[in-house]
């Protein structure tokens, strides 16, 4: 099929195009720079056009969204209503069920949206998750920060075998890319525990979170991966814990970026906003956001996304178990934990941030204070660690507030408990995101940063991965806080969403369904010392397992529709 | 099949298969195959041989339809596709249960046909564990895989359940005796208890087994976590057991390094029924702040779990799901199986690898003497006497691949053995049939 | 009370033996009743009701009535309780009653036992005797009865 998409008002940061008036011209999945004269014109004269929205981190498929929707039914019932333009339903509010995640995204105009924590003994589940959600890319990336066999080559300081592992686990997970949680605070779990900081070890093993990340981050440079290590740093959650944050940063700061990537970072901080308190406890807490803006200001092998809090009733869920453990004392409300064999605990609570609530609207304005205190947009990622500080569907909301200085400092005056005020900076900022802005933190951002070079632009050749507004840029203010909500509901609802070249969403409404792309890495060329690697932990494997080796992988049959990465990089024997 | 001397007539060895009897899924089974037959099994406990060996005399081959005497005729597959969708378009109510033995591939193809036609469709949760389901909806879910148990714990406690009996290898393989990580001595590096008003098989295997009276199951595990957060026992003897005991059980649940809870139909399906488990989920959450304790029930069908699982995915609930209103509803003792039926609501039963005929009670499966029984199933059961139109499926492990979901929710991929009897035809390739002819909207 | 009779609680749930032929599938045959239909007691209550393992016994409740064999039971002494396998013939006496929470009532059921000379049915004379949907009467001998009763398809090929 060829299409023009005509007399649009065009944001592709990539080639410096910002909000010009241009035709973008696509044929069968890429974008190209010559159609024939069969291409369908779509007139979209003066509405805001933009690459394909990325999400960098979010929650969306797998063990964790089936232990919420099955102890949340509340939240299942919150968001149920027929859905008539593709004769079904949608369900779910924080937990929307696998459909409704691809009917909202879709809506939206994102096209590609990671999952952010996969167990490797359960990434079955997971990919057959993303065979129920329609219309995404879908990457993956696998938790490693905990697993016994990555902990044991850690400490044997052996970095070349741990490449190894995450290539061949890569391979068996069907994973994109390598998560860290909670470095050795997860097996800490595993006998009630947590650890605190980067150098307090997990019991029994010896191993240090600070040592954990060090040498993960050397391997997934040694291996040259699209993606960096992704890291939900120690501490999550606690006042004080920007000391931890800060000294991860640092900690890997002497590692060499693999000269083959053409990410800038070599450590991607994930939900920044959750580690930047300062104090000691709840009662002292203030924003530590102004020195991690800082130091990502002056350091380039750092990259973050923010995990904004949207004042929502939302359910958190991560591999951070003893997190959620504190969180379960703290409140009181229904706790969910579940720890899996070998490989990482995991935890979910539902969760309230009320605008009434002091530690919420800290939390919110904290989030705030790194979106305008980050200079350099290419650094950073708009997320809410979705569902975790938010559900995604309030992206557009987010983006309203950056926008909007006005409609943020009516906020603070109007409507936000005065921590927000009195224990942060946001006050001070009168910075307004640009639309070039914008694009750049939901899809040319994340796109490099994920290493996914094939979208996040509009260049010729890339991926036909684009989204149209109804929003007519040059007669509309985004700064006047009236505007705010009709720039939510215009963003929540795109004009056009189109997918490999497909129209999948005409005016709101969703037209077309799509099976969604299982995105992974495949690193070539070590097959040999993979297969030796296996051999050697195949005994300890079966010991520490209850599942035998030759039924842990995630078959081919399970990752249809994929797209696979490959990378070519021979480890030195 | 559980002969002692070793097999050795066999042309072909298949090993790490998955067996298909309880929710234990265990991967580990090697088949001995002869001329496309499974002449041995390996490392499988007594029934899961006996599931995979199979009674003959009883294999459904052939579909059949009920004929005017009352008898069940064979008939072609498009005869009995065409009835059964007669069948399904002429109902208001149907009801589609079953599913606990099945792969979730052709659950979600069943499901496709529940949300068509707007039907209930239901699993032996809704008879079993459902009310563990209400009570981690209730309180919490604090849960673990089976690997935790085995490398860490040392402590086990086994509460109205007799995995003995319905999941022999899980003590075995999982959880008492294997060796692991932390556990290297295996049985001597753990303490076994039972909770069980009967002195079961299980309760003979452990260490301590203590006996609560019946239904005084909801009091003792009131009293037991009122020991563990330092309350004072008002009564000298709670549920049959002494108040002594009770603190002395509590100290010793708080002094362990990592403790796992596995319970059971012992508890769920009491008179205080979800409550029991409301109060073992707050048991275990208080003993957090001590030690470390997860629990998992011990789910019985080898993939009932994986019907909850897929039914969250697609339909955000996890059984008893209603499509009457074209969207889902899930409203337990009224969307759910035995309710409807005892209000005698549905105009037509499906059951799909299930005998209800086994598991319901007699005044509710009254009901079906009054409505038109479809049954998809490998084997001629009580139900087959109750049956209107019998669909001849396979076996999944064994004649069809697929997926299903061990108890502690840990995917398992299960391989295709032998060929399937001629004439069957796999769950999913049936209702694949149904869905063509169910055609548009009904 | 009469003393041929004795008040029980009656609890059901699965057996190892019975479980086994269930998953072979094996349930119409003598094998699945004989691990099926029976209630394992306490010697005392057998020694009351003069009863010798394998002779029959008639249970009722509210629910329903349905006769099984009796036998020992090799648990610790539960006087008053009786343990019958899970299955058709255990569920014609357990409660249908959910209470709302979609379990019907498999154990802690109140009832009554005593002595009876009243066969205990096969599977398929249970049905038939108890539900009654199809009006068919199985004119085969006892031992064909143990195989399932159908009409096969007069034409060899089918589609």
């Amino acid at each position: 099929m060829e299409y023009i998409l005509k007399n649009g008002i065009v944001v592709d940061p990539v080639n410096k195009i910002n909000c010009e008036k241009k035709d973008i011209l696509i044929k069968d999945n890429k974008i190209t720079d010559k159609v024939s004269s069969k291409a369908k014109i779509i007139d979209v004269t003066g509405k805001l056009v933009m690459p394909g929205g990325v999400d960098i981190h979010s929650h969306i498929a797998g063990p964790k969204l089936s232990v919420g929707r099955l102890y949340r039914p509340e939240d299942t019932r919150r968001g149920i209503k027929k859905c008539s333009e593709i004769d079904g339903f949608e369900a779910g509010y924080s937990l929307p069920t696998c459909p409704t995640t691809g009917y909202r995204y879709t809506r939206m105009g994102y096209t590609t949206v990671t999952e952010a924590a996969v167990p490797p003994l359960e990434a079955k589940h997971a990919h057959e998750e993303i065979n129920y959600i329609p219309n995404l890319d879908i990457p993956t990336l696998v938790l490693f920060g905990n697993n016994w066999f990555v902990l044991k080559f850690v400490k044997n300081n052996d970095i070349k075998n741990l490449a190894l592992f995450l290539s061949k686990w890569l391979k068996l997970a069907k994973g994109y890319g390598v998560k860290v949680v909670n470095p050795c605070g997860s097996e800490a779990w595993g006998w009630g525990k947590n650890v605190h900081g980067l150098d307090d070890p997990a019991p029994f093993w010896d191993v240090t979170g600070r040592e954990v990340i060090h040498a993960l981050t050397q391997a997934n440079e040694m291996l040259g991966l699209p993606h960096s290590v992704h890291v939900h740093t120690n501490d999550l959650g606690h006042p004080g814990n920007y000391h931890t944050t800060l000294e991860t940063f640092e900690a890997v700061k002497d590692i060499k970026k693999n000269k083959n990537v053409k990410r800038d970072q070599i450590l991607h901080g994930t939900h920044l906003q959750f580690h930047a308190y300062d104090g000691t406890s709840w009662r002292d807490v203030t924003s530590a956001a102004g020195y991690l803006s800082d130091y990502i200001n002056k350091h380039d092998h750092i990259s973050c996304d923010i995990g904004q809090i949207t004042f929502d009733e939302t359910t958190t869920m991560t591999a951070d178990a003893p997190m959620e453990y504190d969180l379960y004392k703290l409140t009181g409300l229904k706790w969910a934990n579940k720890d899996i064999e070998v490989e990482t605990s995991s935890g979910l609570i539902p969760s309230i941030y009320s605008k009434k609530a002091p530690v919420s609207t800290l939390q919110w304005a904290i989030g705030l204070e790194l979106f305008l205190g980050i200079n350099n947009p290419w650094k950073l990622v708009l997320t809410t660690d979705s569902p975790n500080a938010g559900p995604f569907i309030r992206y557009p909301r987010i983006i309203s507030w950056l926008m909007s200085s006005k409609k943020r400092d009516d906020m603070l005056d109007n409507e936000v408990h005065n921590w927000a005020y009195n224990r942060t900076d946001l006050g001070t900022f009168d910075r307004a995101y640009s639309w070039e802005e914008i694009a750049i933190i939901t899809r040319s951002a994340s796109s490099k940063i994920l290493g996914l070079n094939d979208r996040g632009h509009l260049s010729v050749g890339a991926k036909a991965d684009i989204a149209v507004y109804d929003i007519d840029v040059d007669d509309f203010d985004p700064t006047l806080k009236e505007n705010s909500s009709i720039i939510e509901n215009k963003l929540l609802n795109s004009l056009y969403t189109i997918k490999n070249g497909e129209i999948l969403v005409n005016h709101g409404k969703i037209i077309k369904l799509v099976d969604s792309n299982h995105l992974w890495c495949n690193v070539k060329g070590n097959e040999v010392q993979e297969e030796k690697l296996i051999k050697n932990i195949k005994p300890d494997f079966n010991k520490f397992y209850t599942v035998q080796y030759a039924n842990y992988k995630v078959p081919d049959s399970f990752v249809k529709p994929e797209e696979r990465y490959d990378v070519n990089t021979k480890i030195k024997e | 099949m559980t002969d002692s001397k070793p097999i050795t007539d066999f042309d072909r060895i298949i090993e790490n298969c998955a067996c298909s009897y309880c929710g234990n899924n265990c991967d580990d089974i090697t088949y001995l195959i002869k001329d496309n037959h499974i002449v041995g099994v390996r490392n499988a406990c007594r029934i899961g041989a006996s599931k995979v060996i199979s009674d003959q005399d009883q294999r459904l081959k052939n579909p059949m339809i009920r004929n005017k005497e009352g008898i069940l005729e064979e008939v072609s597959w498009t005869k009995a596709i065409d009835e059964t969708v007669k069948v399904l378009k002429e109902s208001m109510r149907p009801v589609m249960y079953g599913w606990g033995e099945t792969s979730v591939e052709a659950i979600k193809e069943g499901l496709k046909i529940a949300m068509k036609i707007g039907a209930v469709i239901d699993n032996q949760s809704t008879i079993c564990h459902g009310s563990t389901i209400q009570a981690f909806q209730n309180i919490g879910h604090p849960v673990l895989t089976l690997g935790e148990t085995k490398n860490r714990a040392d402590m086990i406690i086994y509460a109205g359940t007799n995995p003995m009996e319905d999941h022999p290898r899980h003590m075995t393989r999982y959880t008492a005796f294997p060796e692991g990580l932390f556990r290297p001595n295996g049985r001597k590096d753990r303490f076994v208890m039972t909770w069980d008003p009967r002195y079961s098989n299980t309760a003979k295997c452990s260490d301590k087994w203590v006996k609560y009276n019946h239904d005084e199951d909801y009091a003792f595990l009131t009293a037991l976590r009122m020991a563990v957060n330092n309350h004072k026992l008002n009564k000298k003897v709670i549920a049959g057991i002494s108040a002594e005991e009770i603190y002395k059980i509590a100290d010793q649940m708080k002094n362990v390094e990592c403790g796992s809870l596995y319970f059971g139909l012992g508890l769920t399906q009491t008179l205080a029924k979800q409550r029991n488990i409301d109060i073992l989920i707050q048991l275990v959450q208080d003993l957090n702040k001590y030690t470390k304790w997860a629990m998992l029930p011990m789910r019985g069908f080898f993939n009932v779990n994986g019907f909850n699982m897929i039914m969250t995915s697609i339909t955000g609930y996890p059984y008893g799901v209603d499509f009457a209103r074209g969207y889902p509803r899930y409203m337990i003792g009224e969307t759910t199986t035995i309710d409807l039926l005892n209000r005698k609501e549905p105009d037509v039963f499906m059951a799909v690898s299930t005998d209800p005929g086994i598991q319901f009670p007699g005044q509710t499966l009254k009901h079906l003497i009054d409505i038109p029984v479809i049954q998809i199933d490998t084997h001629w059961g009580p139900l087959t006497e109750l049956a209107d139109i019998v669909i001849p499926s396979t076996r999944i492990g064994v004649e069809t691949c697929g997926t299903s979901y061990r108890m502690d929710s840990v995917p398992i991929y299960m391989k295709k053995i032998i060929d399937k009897p001629e004439n069957c035809k796999s769950d999913e390739e049936i209702f694949n049939m149904i869905l063509n002819k169910l055609g548009g909207k009904n | 009370m009469n003393e041929n009779k004795l008040n029980v609680t009656i609890n059901t749930g699965t057996s190892v033996i019975q479980d086994l032929y269930e998953r072979k599938g094996s349930t119409l045959k003598d094998e699945y009743r004989q691990a099926t239909a029976v209630a394992f007691m306490d010697p005392r209550d057998m020694d009351k009701l003069n009863l010798k393992p394998r002779d029959k016994i008639e249970v009722k409740t509210n629910w329903g009535e349905v006769v099984i064999y009796a036998d020992k039971s090799h648990d610790k002494p539960h006087q008053n309780m009786i343990f019958i396998p899970k299955g058709p013939w255990s569920n014609i006496v357990i409660s249908p009653e959910t209470y709302c929470c979609n379990v019907p009532t498999y154990k802690g059921i109140k009832g009554s036992i005593k002595k009876t000379n009243k066969p205990v049915l096969l599977l398929s004379q249970l049905i038939k005797t108890n539900y009654n949907k199809y009006d068919v009467i199985d004119t085969r001998s006892i031992e064909k009865q143990e195989l399932p009763l159908y009409k096969k398809m007069e034409e060899e090929k089918n589609d």
